[in-house]
């Protein structure tokens, strides 16, 4: 049986594959960052997570 | 009627309950023990935690570095003092790491032989068992005479007044709830004129996953959830150890930043060490994938190095404080000083300009 991949693991690999959309978010996010509510930057976000969700299946 | 008992299938961890007062010994009356008066931590989870990252052993060993680190930065302050300590308390030992330490000889005199020498017997108390014997086996329990005892509470002392020639903690005094009322058990059970030696997570320490996770939050949920502990900051220790009757204090601060490939090995490694969050307000179950993913893209652009990696900080506060005993050194009285001091500094300010 081979070792279980712990689900972080998973997670951790999967984000690192999504840096350039990880970097856009941060940079939208740090822009303006004594002034976050919640959504700000719902765009650059789900285009993170799209991508994110598109490496997490493919394995 | 088909009665069964869940209760054999719950993992003997979670089991467990704290006593809070056990012992009929009477003692000296200390401060509030036993029954935090304020509880920020949860003790129990804390245990918890500790017990799980000690039954894997090997990823455990494998973050040793940071422990290892601070107690042989903290085995330096203990060979500072010129004197031969017969028996000392390890307050919260983890896995030993002071004890491992001890057996290394001082990386500023690498002939003198291992720092060990200046050490009587060593008493190791923890309250998590797992932790505290996971390195009882390996080879350097032999050249210490160490002594490893379960503590009840990590907030209670079995212990009877002047007992120990110095008492040391490495990494652990963050998680105590009513840090006045430990500092003075301390102060209790030291024999006069002895040293307590700690040090402690304090101040800034991970502020940088602090303020990461807080913007992902806010940005992904509209809020703020408990994710780190509040600190003790260094303005505080003076206090805290003045309150708790100690003499001679001297508290400093170390940073030592490591750096991590992603948010995710550092997330990881805090957890093997036991270090996960235990603060009892705390958002119970994993932090939301989301919010993960959001505060690695936030971490690397706010505070990210040009190579990749990701920095944390860990802001140490070293804190040295001595049981006072008539025979101390006192400072001299008011008004007895034979010179000034201004003019010695200025005389000093004239000659450090001259040479620059």
């Amino acid at each position: 049986m081979p070792p279980r991949t712990r689900p972080i693991d998973k997670l951790a690999t999967a984000a690192a594959k999504c840096s350039k959309e990880g970097a856009i978010y941060g940079k939208c996010i740090v822009a303006d960052y004594n002034n976050v509510h919640k959504d700000k930057c719902m765009t650059e976000f789900l285009k993170l997570k799209e991508c994110y969700l598109a490496v997490y299946k493919k394995r | 009627m088909n009665s069964f008992s869940i209760r054999a299938f719950i993992p003997p961890l979670t089991r467990r309950a704290i006593p809070l007062r056990t012992t009929t010994t009477r003692r000296y009356a200390v401060q509030a023990a036993g029954a935090p008066s304020l509880e920020i931590f949860s003790q129990q989870q804390k245990w918890m935690q500790k017990e799980r990252a000690a039954k894997n052993v090997e990823t455990s060993r494998s973050v040793d570095y940071l422990r290892d680190e601070v107690a042989s930065r903290l085995c330096e302050r203990l060979l500072d003092i010129n004197r031969h300590f017969p028996h000392v308390l390890d307050l919260g030992a983890n896995a030993c790491n002071l004890a491992r330490q001890l057996t290394f000889p001082s990386p500023d005199s690498p002939d003198a032989g291992p720092r060990a020498n200046r050490v009587g017997k060593l008493t190791a108390a923890d309250a998590s068992e797992t932790l505290l014997y996971r390195d009882a086996d390996l080879p350097f329990n032999k050249e210490v005479n160490i002594d490893r005892q379960v503590l009840k509470t990590p907030e209670t002392l079995p212990y009877d007044s002047n007992t120990f020639d110095a008492v040391l903690s490495s990494l652990s005094m963050h998680w105590i709830n009513d840090l006045p009322s430990v500092l003075a058990q301390v102060n209790h059970i030291l024999k006069p004129d002895s040293p307590f030696i700690g040090v402690m997570m304090g101040g800034d320490s991970l502020f940088e996953l602090r303020t990461s996770l807080q913007l992902a939050e806010q940005d992904r949920r509209g809020g703020v959830a408990t994710h780190t502990s509040p600190l003790a900051d260094v303005r505080d220790v003076g206090g805290l150890l003045q309150r708790a009757g100690f003499n001679l204090l001297t508290v400093d601060i170390d940073d030592i930043v490591v750096d991590f490939p992603d948010t995710f090995a550092l997330m990881k490694d805090l957890q093997a060490m036991g270090e996960s969050n235990a603060v009892i307000s705390r958002e119970k179950g994993a932090i939301h994938r989301d919010v993960l993913l959001a505060a690695e893209g936030i971490y690397r652009e706010l505070h990210g190095n040009e190579d990749g990696t990701l920095p944390a900080t860990f802001r140490l506060i070293y804190m040295i404080g001595w049981k006072p005993s008539p025979k101390q050194a006192k400072p001299l009285d008011r008004g007895t000083g034979m010179f000034s001091i201004k003019d010695f500094l200025e005389k000093d300010g004239k000659d450090g300009s001259e040479k620059s």
